[in-house]
């Protein structure tokens, strides 16, 4: 009876096989549970209208779909330690027309998100060449290059102080919450069917082995300039719209430590699932805002503490903690069905 | 001539891997291209498919010139090939291994791809049918939900070849179809080539194994990355240089 059991767990992925109505099922479950926090996220302005809650969550959606763009980035095996200066190339195409020529934010906006996306693909021809860990030292120094070229700009850029006097869109902060959950959710879904699609599998099957990938007609270099020029548009459209919300456009917002805070975000969440950066945006930004802003000055020791358990206990983030637990449920029902089935038997 | 590699030569600094090689190949023909362990077998494929830059020489397949071109290019014109070692995505199943091999035929658009259209849609329908019959051809039927890296090897090999199918070749390249493979997979192996030919399909083999000699309708022998003896396989086993290149000179009576 024993060997029943093992052959059954091991032939059949926890919670993977279950066949086409189980799949359907789970789809279903998935798109109700994500409809259902929409909704509440959209309903969620009548309890904290105007309130540091809001700013706090205005801020999260930003970050959701810059750190989701690094992630989708990282499906092709790059890891590009430039990601907060795309975002600043974003913030900067927009606010610079805005303040000098006084164009509208509704233009500066998509602006922006065209500017990072050229400004993307541009950088990532000849960086196409480089691979795993000197991609990412090219990346390391690349945004460190960025923010010099833009603090460089003299008046027309604020230099290191900062762009001020960015037009806003609105007057009020419910607005902008409105705008940053739709181009939120607009992001994402976009994300989500580039990595979903043959179009991710092309990248994941470059990020496994780019010779074999060549050998069948999926081309590195092309595709890895896509990716990046993909992801970078939506990276620049938040930035665009994070420098209108807040006024300013200021270097710090998208240097080395901007970028290491997203990249945090992706591996709290977890690297190798989609929903990984929004859960990692939730545990360390939204979380302590929310709940701890007492601990604020100890806030970076509990910060450093979840990253040292995240890398030595779990390399998959939380979302790979969740999916290890549910694997492990689904592995035990299997598990006492199979042996109902051979005592009925 | 399908293809018509001439003076084909590859320097790695001051090492010459392979010198003045010449190689024809007709449409329909099995060709083996044999020789001793770095010979320069595994470098000439690398040329072919615009793995490694070429030095000099010219590779013409089909009247086109393709010394230039880059791996997807050579694909996408009909060339296929395995590979030695790694030949898959580890992290794919099976069944995707093959179904993202199917890239170029029927290839979608990004616009397609990202909008789902009913064209996409049917392509993607195709392959799913498409790549199931050829994992029963190539006997992976049963695998086709495992993760492709926990195959046994000769499995893994197999694969390979299966997702060079699913580029639908003129000319298939297999770089030592049979290594680490044991008897009955060898067997197998050597008839599933035979039935390639047979469904029009060009192939060219490095091997060292001279097993894959009785495969073939000719045979070019490759030693120091020059081109020592071509032929009939009986021809080229019966031949003084080849013996000497693979057991030492000491053995030529």
């Amino acid at each position: 009876m024993s060997e029943i059991k093992t052959s059954t767990t091991e032939s059949r992925e926890p919670g993977e096989k279950a066949g086409p109505s189980g799949a359907r099922a789970r789809r279903w479950a998935g798109v109700s549970s994500l409809g259902a926090i929409v909704i509440v996220l959209a309903l969620l302005p009548l309890a904290i209208a105007g309130s540091y809650k809001m700013h706090v969550l205005i801020l999260a959606f930003v970050y959701i779909v810059v750190a989701g763009g690094f992630r989708t980035i990282s499906i092709s095996g790059q890891f590009n330690i430039a990601q907060g200066a795309f975002m600043g190339v974003g913030a900067y195409a927009a606010a610079i027309p805005g303040v000098w020529l006084h164009w509208s934010p509704w233009i500066t906006i998509p602006l922006g998100a065209v500017a990072a996306a050229i400004v993307g693909s541009i950088i990532a021809f000849p960086f196409a060449r480089l691979r795993t860990v000197y991609y990412a030292m090219g990346t390391l120094f690349l945004g460190y290059v960025i923010m010099n070229l833009i603090t460089a700009g003299g008046k027309t850029t604020g230099m290191s102080t900062g762009l001020g006097g960015v037009k806003p869109l609105f007057e009020n902060r419910t607005n902008y919450y409105y705008l940053g959950l739709g181009l939120m959710v607009v992001s994402l879904a976009c994300l989500y069917r580039f990595e979903f699609s043959r179009i991710g599998v092309r990248m994941k099957a470059v990020a496994q082995s780019h010779q074999v990938a060549a050998s069948v007609g999926i081309g590195e270099r092309g595709n890895r300039i896509l990716v990046v020029a993909f992801s970078s548009f939506f990276t620049g459209l938040l930035g665009a719209f994070y420098c209108h919300y807040t006024g300013v456009a200021s270097p710090s917002s998208y240097g080395l430590g901007a970028t290491l805070l997203i990249i945090m975000y992706v591996l709290v969440g977890g690297l190798n699932s989609f929903w990984g950066p929004s859960v990692g945006v939730v545990i360390l930004l939204i979380i302590p805002e929310f709940f701890f802003r007492e601990l604020k000055g100890d806030l970076p020791y509990v910060t450093a503490a979840i990253l040292l358990i995240i890398a030595f206990l779990l390399p998959d983030g939380i979302v790979g903690l969740v999916k290890l637990i549910k694997g492990r449920v689904v592995n035990r029902l299997i598990r006492k069905e199979v042996a109902t089935d051979v005592d009925g038997d | 001539m399908l293809m018509e590699i001439k003076g084909l030569t590859k320097r790695f600094g001051g090492l010459k891997a392979v010198s003045e090689f010449d190689i024809d190949v007709a449409e329909g023909e099995i060709v083996g291209l044999i020789g001793p362990n770095g010979a320069g077998k595994s470098t000439v494929f690398n040329l072919i498919t615009g793995v490694l830059p070429v030095t000099s020489g010219t590779i013409m397949f089909r009247d086109a010139d393709i010394t230039r071109s880059q791996p997807n290019q050579v694909a996408k014109l009909g060339i296929g090939r395995t590979f030695q070692l790694n030949p898959l995505f580890p992290e794919f199943t099976v069944l995707e291994n093959v179904t993202s091999s199917f890239d170029l035929h029927p290839h979608s658009s990004l616009a397609d791809i990202f909008f789902n259209t009913p064209k996409y849609r049917r392509n993607e329908k195709f392959i799913k049918e498409m790549a199931h019959q050829i994992l029963e051809i190539v006997g992976l039927s049963k695998e086709a939900n495992e993760l492709a890296r926990n195959l046994a090897h000769g499995h893994q090999k197999m694969l390979g070849v299966a997702r060079a199918l699913a580029t639908k070749p003129t000319m298939l390249l297999l770089d030592e179809p049979l290594a680490g493979m044991n008897p009955s997979e060898i067997q197998y192996s050597l008839d599933a080539i035979r039935g390639m030919r047979d469904n029009g399909i060009t192939v060219l083999i490095v091997e060292h194994n001279m097993q894959v000699l009785s495969l073939c309708d000719r045979v070019v022998v490759i030693s120091f990355g020059q081109k020592i003896c071509e032929g009939l396989p009986e021809e080229v086993r019966a031949n003084q240089e080849v013996i000497s290149a693979y057991f030492g000179a000491d053995y030529v009576c």
